[in-house]
């Protein structure tokens, strides 16, 4: 091997390169496996997940009530103990507009046919944001509960939150 | 001598010998390269096939054509099939020059089928990116000896590049304010409620505890992290790339325990291109066994 090789090496690279920019470029800096790595650039924001959580022996007078974080009553249900990646879930539950008859059955689906029995599980949002100069807040905001045979979203939300539904969701 | 010229040399050592480790070597990086790629293919493809529905965020060719038939039919766990198949034959050097390219091709479909819920990972990006060098370099350098050269060579430029390409996208998306430690701790409450809602429930390691006690231990932390990805283009360097390596596994470390975020295939790739492993082998082994010299 001599030096004739390092230079066409080098200039494969570059076309490499090219094509790499050429296609992260007009795709938001990602083309799998190409990327920017534009992981964690935007600091300080405040972001959104999503949790399930046993409701099972709460009042229904209690159900609907936003929660800080650390006064938490109730036992989050391990959605990986389902098989459900739980990045998949929090995206699922942020992202989506309009929940469609197909979204909500798809919802419920996710934890198979009968794991919810007799219980009642609460889909929440949870969102996180700086408060002043030193301290996160993390609030937890009821958004539908799952019964064995029903779906039911939250009233004290705005109907936008749900696509424009506002009736109890069968 | 131009730059270019000097970084070729830097990447691809062509005044040196192939020696016995180094085709050791690079069959065994090759076999790791394989075994993951078919791992992540069926992971992915049973994944897709059991939990999949609909497209939440189309990544990649995935916006041009509809992944959504991948979702039933089998045809994901198909083209993990296909995948296996196509590498096991790769790897062997049983068929054609452009047949690695045929499974990035289909890798990235894989990918974006199974990731089209909304999440955008990073840690299985050093495999394909390798998958990609190996597709470049059996279609442009089939040679026995240009070949490992190029490949190794290649995937250093690109994890130097990703790094360092990491640290501008925070400088540019965020500014010189990027380190405040209380970024960290909005990161940190992030990481913890994905692990509480996998789990159902969580416990801050001592790390955390240090980070959410201290503004400045949680910046000094950032501060470490970002100045390291900066010098991620320094692997492209022959002397100094053990070091840089070692110092980015160090970062990764950091980001698993502050974050929760493992990369544990990504982190076994560093260490193996990272380090010399060929002077270690060249110790024990005086000739290149015949049956890689075959596959080679």
């Amino acid at each position: 091997m001599d030096s004739s090789f390092s230079k066409r090496g080098i200039k494969i690279i570059g076309a490499t390169l090219l094509v790499y920019a050429l296609l992260v470029a007009p795709h938001e800096g990602e083309f799998w496996p190409l990327s920017i790595y534009p992981m964690f650039s935007q600091a300080g924001n405040p972001w959104t997940r999503a949790m399930v959580l046993d409701v099972s022996s709460k009042s229904d007078a209690d159900l609907w009530e936003t929660q800080l974080l650390q006064n938490r009553d109730s036992d989050v249900v391990a959605v990986g103990d389902y098989g459900v990646d739980q990045i998949d879930f929090s995206n699922f539950i942020v992202k989506t507009r309009e929940w469609t008859d197909s979204r909500r059955q798809a919802l419920k689906d996710m934890f198979g046919p009968s794991s919810i029995s007799e219980g009642r599980w609460m889909v929440s949002k949870v969102r996180g944001e700086l408060i002043g100069r030193d301290s996160v807040s993390i609030e937890i905001t009821p958004f539908i509960l799952l019964t064995a045979d029903s779906t039911f979203i939250n009233p004290n939300l705005p109907a936008s939150e749900y696509g424009g539904l506002t009736n109890e969701m069968d | 001598m131009k730059w270019t010229e000097k970084l070729g040399n830097q990447l691809f050592e062509p005044g040196r010998d192939q020696s016995p480790g180094e085709v050791v070597f690079f069959k065994l990086f090759e076999l790791f390269v394989i075994f993951y790629t078919i791992k992540f293919a069926w992971e992915w493809g049973i994944y897709t096939e059991l939990r999949n529905f609909e497209v939440v965020l189309p990544l990649g060719l995935a916006k041009y054509i509809d992944v959504s038939i991948f979702f039933e039919n089998q045809l994901a766990i198909i083209n993990a099939s296909f995948i296996t198949l196509l590498s096991i034959m790769s790897y062997l050097r049983l068929g054609y020059r452009w047949q690695y390219m045929v499974v990035m091709v289909l890798f990235h479909v894989q990918y974006v089928a199974r990731f089209s819920q909304g999440e955008i990972p990073h840690s299985q990006n050093l495999i394909g990116m390798a998958v990609l060098c190996f597709a470049i370099g059996a279609i442009f350098f089939p040679d026995k000896k240009k070949m490992p050269r190029f490949v190794m060579g290649s995937i250093i430029f690109f994890i130097g590049l990703g790094y360092t390409s990491a640290f501008f996208a925070k400088l540019i998306g965020t500014g010189l304010s990027w380190n405040d430690g209380r970024h960290l701790w909005l990161w940190i409450g992030e990481k913890s409620i994905d692990i509480l809602s996998r789990e159902g429930e969580y416990a801050p390691n001592f790390l955390q505890l240090m980070a959410l006690k201290s503004t400045f231990i949680a910046s000094v932390i950032l501060l470490i992290g970002w100045l390291t990805e900066l010098i991620g283009f320094t692997m492209w360097f022959k002397k100094i790339r053990p070091f840089t390596t070692l110092m980015l596994i160090g970062m990764h470390i950091g980001i698993t325990m502050t974050m929760n975020i493992r990369f544990d295939a990504f982190v076994m790739q560093l260490i193996l291109v990272g380090f010399p492993w060929y002077i270690l082998l060249d110790r024990y082994i005086k000739s290149t066994p015949d049956l890689l010299k075959r596959i080679v």
